[in-house]
């Protein structure tokens, strides 16, 4: 993973200092590859010249910049959006595992304050909603410059709460927007399926784009552990003494069947879902984000 | 009481090997007590049963382990039941009680129990303690041992026996059980002159400290010392061994009934023969003298009465007729003992084949002069004689086939092809105290007069003894041993045949020798005593005397002996190696086994 891509890989994101600098990293890493690969026709357009590059259309070509400087730049226009974003992230207890050097928690953060800061770029409007069962910071959606810094020191902030309930906050916040926008839910889903299902539906029901970050740790999706050993629930405590050999293939089934219920389910309603694993780079799920909000708009 | 102990106990540390496995299980059982997990409800239908087996079976596994591990330390400690020894760094005092026949006269042996029960008594408490009973030879009767009960209890089973003294003995096996260790001797005995009269080696190291306890003998004591029979009597000799003079009743038995008695007067330190009349019956004869006070074993001796049975000797000659083949050897036999002594059977070769299985014990020496008319049978019937404890001569004459010698044997033995041929060559004893020349006081006599002619040339005198030899040089008699028997080999014929030595006046007297000392384990003691003569003698030492007897040797030999062993036992530590190595090897299979559950 060389250049600046590499900041997209979560361990190292991690090393990093402050949110606000993961974030401005994360998503200046994930523009440049974005830049030099296929995919960036579904690049926005940003306000900045950029050099040209063989292939790029000639007609946005500035050529007023070219008689001044002799150079060729690119002109890349500011789209005027009145997209509305709310990020959901879950803080409950299960967030807190981690096999490796980052929980699942840390990810969400650094793949939330990447998008806040992408949302930002593209002056978006995004406000943040954290929630264990019940809501535990909520930061009203905004495109005012230094919203993204309170949201960023929000993220610093939290802290892992307890159990999780996905759908009460989903349908608080279902019943408070009013305005077509775009909800952005972050969350491992260890939690009722049926009811995360209802909550989500809720939002398409009224005309929301919704789209769900599924984030799990490599433990969880492959049980790679050897001892016999009790397993404690890390939201209730509950605990089962299991060997592993015997258990891992009746637990993968189980955990791929989760998997493919959510995205089935979640795809007949129209919402985006993406399965996030904590050791891949973040730069899947922004590429998700950019994907469903080229659709909104 | 007993214990079990170890010759090294150093080993025992490997069991510390065992905590190995135990703490690696424990380390891992507390690892292994809680995972936090966020997806634990998708774990609940796991087969739980199924874990706790497994935990059972590991259990199993880890005791099996530390067993293994401390059997293993066990073993290389070389544990042993002993009772109460003691270890080598306790002062150790051995109690060495004479029970000697001088020990057997009324009273005498209760008196050298109680001064040894006494002695042990006085022992001090941080002592071991081991008991040695001791006549001819020194018999450990209690190793040494912390438990006195132990010592005092073998001290009142002690009993006096029929066999000799050997002071040095004694005290060689007393030192000996010291070892290096620092000890004391206890003597309980009579102090019998003849006990420092035999040939025998031993004393005490240095800083080996000695009492000695006397159990005074009898005044006197008479002791038949030799008897024989005369026609119609026996005449019995009668040793006094005390200082006055003594006249004592001495009886005839056959048959347990007294057939006569009379009575001798014996001086001071004198004898006197006792002769005896009656009908002497039945196959031995007793004779008893009256001694109250003396040693009760001495006062017996018994007379065998009947006439030795002839020793059957069976000649094998090669000779068809049989009319000249072993002649002189079957006269020269037959004569010995006024003619009773030997049944001598002159037998051809080609009735050895004959011989059953039955015949053979019976016959007491074979002299072989031919083997030209022996058939495989015939040969094996031979070997198998020789092989089982047979006594066999061998005269290489000219009727005996070196061919087929080593059948014969069951022995390589090599000749020249052709017999060597000489003037006369004479014979040699090369070992003149062999019982074969005992009547040829003068190796120059008789014998220097045999002249020889012709003879074989052994090839190999290899592990045979040369008893006699050629005035050329050659073996003329050899002797060795073939499996159990023994084989003598005379180089020359016995037939007259290579050499007039059958006509020469050394020839019976030779061959009866021959015959008698190939078949002296069959011949009968005439007169047969219980005891030695010397150990009726009740003439005792001081314990000055006895303690200025005592030959003080250094420690130096037993410590050199000790280090040689020790060294021998470093340079075969390889065996410890391994040992640590198989230690190490299964505690890397304990740490593996818990990695794999």
């Amino acid at each position: 993973m060389p250049g600046p891509a590499r900041f997209l890989d979560p361990a190292i994101v991690a090393r990093l200092g402050t949110i606000d600098l993961k974030a401005r990293t994360i998503v200046e890493g994930f523009l440049t590859g974005l830049h030099r690969s296929p995919y960036k026709g579904f690049s926005v357009e940003f306000a900045e010249y950029r050099q040209y590059l063989p292939g790029d259309d000639l007609a946005t070509l500035d050529w007023k910049v070219f008689a001044r400087s002799d150079k060729h730049f690119v002109k890349k226009y500011e789209e005027e959006t009145n997209l509305t974003c709310h990020l959901l992230l879950d803080v409950s207890g299960s967030m807190g595992y981690a096999s490796g050097e980052v929980t699942k928690l840390q990810y969400a953060s650094y793949l939330t304050g990447a998008l806040a800061y992408l949302m930002h770029r593209q002056r978006d409007s995004f406000g943040l909603i954290a929630f264990d069962d019940s809501i535990s910071a909520l930061l009203p959606a905004s495109a005012r410059s230094g919203h993204l810094r309170m949201i960023l020191l929000a993220l610093e902030r939290l802290e892992i709460g307890a159990r999780t309930n996905v759908a009460k906050p989903l349908h608080d916040l279902a019943a408070a927007v009013r305005k077509r926008g775009m909800v952005v839910l972050i969350s491992d889903l260890l939690d009722e399926p049926a009811n995360v299902l209802d909550g989500l539906k809720h939002f398409r029901y009224r005309g929301t784009d919704v789209i769900v970050f599924h984030v799990l740790d490599p433990y969880e999706l492959k049980f790679p552990f050897e001892q016999a050993a009790r397993f404690r629930d890390m939201e209730t405590a509950e605990e089962v003494m299991a060997v592993p050999d015997s258990i891992r293939q009746d637990y993968l089934d189980k955990m791929q069947n989760l998997i493919a219920f959510y995205r089935r389910e979640l795809g007949l309603v129209g919402i985006d879902y993406c399965q996030l694993d904590t050791s891949q780079p973040l730069e899947l799920g922004l590429m998700s984000y950019l994907m469903t909000r080229k659709r909104v708009l | 009481m007993s214990g079990l102990t170890f010759l090294s106990p150093l080993f025992l540390i490997g069991a510390i090997a065992a905590a190995v496995p135990i703490l690696l299980h424990l380390f891992h059982r507390k690892t292994e007590v809680v995972i936090d997990f966020p997806a634990v409800g998708l774990l609940k239908r796991a087969p739980v049963q199924q874990h706790r087996r497994r935990r059972l079976r590991e259990l199993v596994l880890l005791a099996l382990r530390v067993v293994a591990l401390l059997l293993l330390a066990l073993s290389f400690a070389r544990p042993y039941f002993a009772g109460a020894a003691a270890p080598d760094t306790v002062p150790l005092t051995v109690i060495a009680v004479d029970t000697s026949m001088s020990m057997s006269a009324p009273g005498q042996m209760d008196r050298a129990r109680a001064a040894a029960t006494k002695a042990v008594a006085a022992v001090p408490g941080s002592h071991a303690l081991a008991l040695l009973g001791f006549g001819d030879s020194a018999i450990v009767a209690v190793e040494p041992t912390t438990d006195r009960s132990a010592i005092t209890s073998a001290i009142a089973r002690l009993e006096a026996g029929a066999t000799g003294t050997r002071f040095r003995t004694a005290l060689a096996r007393s030192s000996e059980i010291i070892g290096t260790r620092e000890g004391h001797v206890v003597i309980v005995s009579d102090l019998q002159q003849s006990g420092w009269e035999s040939n025998d080696d031993g004393g005490l190291p240095d800083g080996v400290g000695i009492d000695v306890i006397s159990v005074p003998p009898p005044v006197g004591n008479l002791a038949v010392t030799s008897a024989e029979r005369r026609d119609r009597r026996i005449v019995a000799s009668i040793q006094n061994f005390g200082n006055t003079e003594i006249t004592a009743p001495v009886r005839l038995f056959t048959g347990g009934k007294e057939l006569a008695t009379t009575e001798v007067t014996m001086a001071a330190r004198g004898a006197a023969d006792a002769e005896l009349l009656g009908s002497l019956t039945g196959s031995e004869a007793e004779i008893r003298v009256d001694d109250a006070t003396g040693y009760q074993a001495d006062n017996v001796r018994k007379v065998l009465l009947d006439p030795s049975p002839a020793i059957p000797i069976a000649v094998v000659v090669a000779d068809p007729t049989g009319s000249t083949g072993g002649l002189y050897v079957e006269r020269a036999l037959t004569v010995a003992g006024d003619g009773h002594e030997f049944a001598v059977d002159v037998r051809d070769g080609r009735e050895v084949t004959k011989w059953n299985g039955a015949d053979q014990p019976r016959i007491a020496a074979m002299f072989v002069l031919g083997t030209r008319t022996l058939d495989r049978k015939g040969r094996d019937a031979i070997r198998n004689y020789l092989n089982r404890g047979g006594q066999v001569l061998l005269a290489a004459g000219p009727d005996v086939d070196p061919g087929t010698l080593a059948d014969v044997l069951g022995t390589k033995l090599s000749f020249d092809e052709e017999p060597v041929r000489t003037a006369g060559a004479t014979m040699i004893a090369s070992d003149s105290r062999h019982p074969i020349f005992r009547p040829f006081l003068n190796p120059s006599g008789p014998l220097g007069d045999v002249q020889v002619e012709q003879h074989r040339r052994l090839k190999d005198e290899g592990d045979r003894t040369v008893l006699a030899r050629f005035s050329g040089g050659d073996a003329a008699l050899t002797e060795q041993t073939v499996g159990d028997g023994r084989l003598i080999v005379f180089t020359s014929d016995l037939d007259n045949e290579w050499s007039r030595f059958p006509l020469n006046p050394a020839f019976v007297p030779f061959a009866v020798e021959t015959a008698r000392y190939l078949t002296k384990s069959h011949r009968p003691q005439r007169s047969v005593a219980a005891v030695d003569i010397r150990e009726s003698n009740p003439a005792a030492t001081t314990i000055g005397e006895f303690t200025n007897a005592i030959e003080r040797t250094t420690r130096a030999g037993l410590l050199e002996a000790r280090n040689a062993a020790r060294d021998i036992e470093d340079r075969q530590r390889w065996w410890q190696v391994g040992l640590v190595l198989m230690l190490v090897a299964l505690a890397g299979e304990a740490l593996l086994g818990r990695r794999t559950t």
